[in-house]
């Protein structure tokens, strides 16, 4: 009853929030110039507008998800909306899970919009579209999505200002995403580097593991089956280590979302608030 | 069974001890004040008896619950105007309001609570473009969804308008006939004058006194003042050493007497109008504002010399009840 009323309250006060919808259709606008500008060249099809949306959305996909939600608890709690409603039958539990469902929601429909956007286009350009490997890219990016949305809500959830939770939320795009899989300095290579200088090494499997811990190298990996061998350049074939298959790439995403929802929540339980 | 009861319960925001050892007993259906300037305390206490924030040590009971423990029952049973409360700037009146009865599960209607606090006619205008006694309005309205046994309001009438406050005194007299219990705190004192029935007062994270209007004028020892304007001030007045009178002041051809009582008073014009021509009386109550500085020092700025000696009496009173 009281999750719903947060999740209810929620959705009224951020379906007029115009810079969450402005930052939602962000991807809605690459989604139209990616099936456009694909759609429109010689010797291609669904797959190529597909990867190309997986490489913007992981660009655009934790900012939406981020703006979305970082201020979903901390911007109340500094403002002094919480303890309206802590002042009814609403616990902390309560607020941190509806928050995230609520956020959840609206980043969902908001990346679903894009790619109802991309199948009308695809229908269009394209000779074929094959429907099920669609509709399964589109599940595991609002997957990703969602981890994104739950990392937020976390941040938002243990810190107790704006500025805070602003600067967190910066941070972690910048270490779990552009650090972390996109800088030639990042985890894997550090790794390797230090057990090089201790006079040992690591195996290609661990750093492809370090590579894939995060939101982002798990979502890389976990659309691999996806696409032909011709596009993903057959990567990530070749070993039968259990850790690198896809299936095990929703374990890390699913870890995305629980472990920064209880942390966040474990903070806020022992605030102090207002 | 009391309405609010806290034992020893205590606040330490690190080096600052905000509220300390406190003990306080609100009895059911009364209306009770918390009075005490900025920084006294008595929002942490609230904010402790809300769960918002956690007691260093001590406890608090509302309505006979746990305020950690059992807090989702009490928030139930509770109508809350927190301090600083800020409304959702994007939704309006009307939403603010199903939302609380949503939240509550009450049978309230929720344009018949905008009629009662006189926001009927701005049910759809959006909260963000309300004044600061619109949004208070709006907020008692809330706290009073629910026909709640206990409403708590911190600084109820922060931004109101005499009309306003006048407006939300009567529908705390309204709740509390019902046999609502009101806890409200303020720093100003003739609005808890005109409602309470007792009020406690805060000052340093300690509570001074509770007790009636009455009895803290009573107790504070000066009944007020009389002040005689004489043609000539006599050499010896003679004044001090009356009963009743606690300290006498010359200034011009003014004589101001502090009096214990009212007979005293009376004693004091009679006998300067033996020994003078006197051509103007002023007698005077000790204001609530008087005796508020000296229960709490004036404020911040530290313990007067009636506030320093009013600590002593209560302190030698709880060795001889001890």
């Amino acid at each position: 009853m009281s999750l719903q009323a947060v999740v209810k309250k929620d959705f009224l006060d951020v379906r007029r929030a115009k810079l969450v919808w402005g930052v939602g259709l962000l991807y809605t606008l690459f989604a139209v110039l990616s099936f456009w500008g694909i759609g429109s060249s010689s010797d291609t099809d669904i797959y190529n507008a597909l990867f190309s949306m997986a490489g913007i959305g992981v660009l655009i996909i934790p900012l939406v998800a981020l703006v979305a939600a970082y201020l979903s608890v901390a911007g109340e709690r500094e403002s002094g909306n919480l303890k309206f409603l802590l002042s009814y039958p609403n616990s902390r539990r309560d607020v941190v899970l509806g928050k995230f469902i609520a956020r959840a929601v609206v980043v969902t429909v908001s990346i679903v919009v894009a790619f109802v956007v991309g199948l009308g286009m695809a229908a269009y350009y394209f000779p074929s579209v094959q429907l099920p490997d669609f509709a399964a890219f589109v599940g595991v990016t609002l997957l990703y999505a969602v981890s994104y949305v739950a990392i937020a809500v976390g941040i938002s959830a243990a810190t107790s200002s704006r500025s805070r939770a602003m600067g967190l939320a910066i941070g972690s795009w910048f270490v779990l995403n552009v650090f972390w899989n996109f800088l030639p300095i990042q985890p894997a290579t550090v790794i390797e580097f230090v057990a090089d200088k201790l006079g040992t090494s690591v195996s290609d499997n661990f750093k492809d593991l370090v590579w894939s811990l995060s939101p982002t190298g798990a979502y890389f990996n976990a659309i691999q089956p996806i696409f032909p061998e011709r596009i993903t350049g057959g990567s990530g074939a070749g070993t039968n280590a259990f850790y690198l298959q896809p299936e095990f790439m929703f374990v890390i995403l699913a870890f995305w979302i629980v472990a920064p929802l209880a942390l966040g929540y474990w903070r806020f339980e022992r605030a102090d608030l207002g | 069974m009391p309405a609010i009861e806290t034992t020893a319960l205590t606040k330490r925001f690190g080096d600052v001890l905000a509220v300390d050892e406190l003990d306080l007993t609100v009895r059911e259906g009364e209306i009770f004040g918390f009075l005490g300037p900025n920084g006294a305390g008595k929002s942490t206490t609230i904010n402790m008896l809300l769960d918002f924030h956690r007691p260093t040590s001590g406890s608090a009971t509302v309505l006979g619950l746990d305020a950690q423990d059992e807090i989702g029952e009490i928030r139930e049973r509770v109508g809350v105007l927190p301090e600083g409360l800020e409304l959702y700037d994007r939704l309006t009146a009307r939403e603010h309001l199903q939302l609380c009865v949503e939240m509550k599960d009450a049978p309230d209607e929720p344009m018949a609570v905008l009629e009662r606090v006189g926001l009927a006619e701005e049910a759809d205008r959006k909260a963000g473009g309300f004044s600061t006694g619109m949004s208070q309005r709006l907020a008692l309205g809330m706290a009073l969804v629910g026909d709640p046994d206990l409403i708590i309001l911190d600084e109820p009438s922060s931004g109101l308008d005499p009309n306003g406050i006048q407006h939300m005194r009567e529908l705390l007299r309204e709740e509390a006939a019902d046999g609502t219990t009101v806890f409200f705190s303020s720093h100003i004192l003739s609005e808890v004058e005109a409602v309470c029935d007792r009020v406690g007062i805060m000052s340093q994270g300690e509570l001074v006194t509770v007790d009636t209007i009455d009895n803290l004028r009573e107790r504070s020892g000066d009944a007020g003042e009389v002040e005689l304007t004489v043609e000539t001030v006599p050499n010896d007045l003679g004044l001090k050493v009356m009963d009743d009178v606690s300290d006498v002041e010359v200034d011009g051809d003014e004589i101001r007497a502090y009096c214990h009582n009212g007979e005293a008073k009376m004693n004091v014009i009679r006998h300067v109008d033996r020994a003078a021509t006197v051509t103007n009386v002023v007698a005077t109550e000790t204001s609530l504002e008087e005796l508020f500085n000296k229960y709490t020092g004036g404020g911040r700025d530290g313990l007067d010399d009636d506030a320093r000696e009013l600590a002593e009496e209560r302190e030698a009173e709880a060795e001889v009840t001890a």
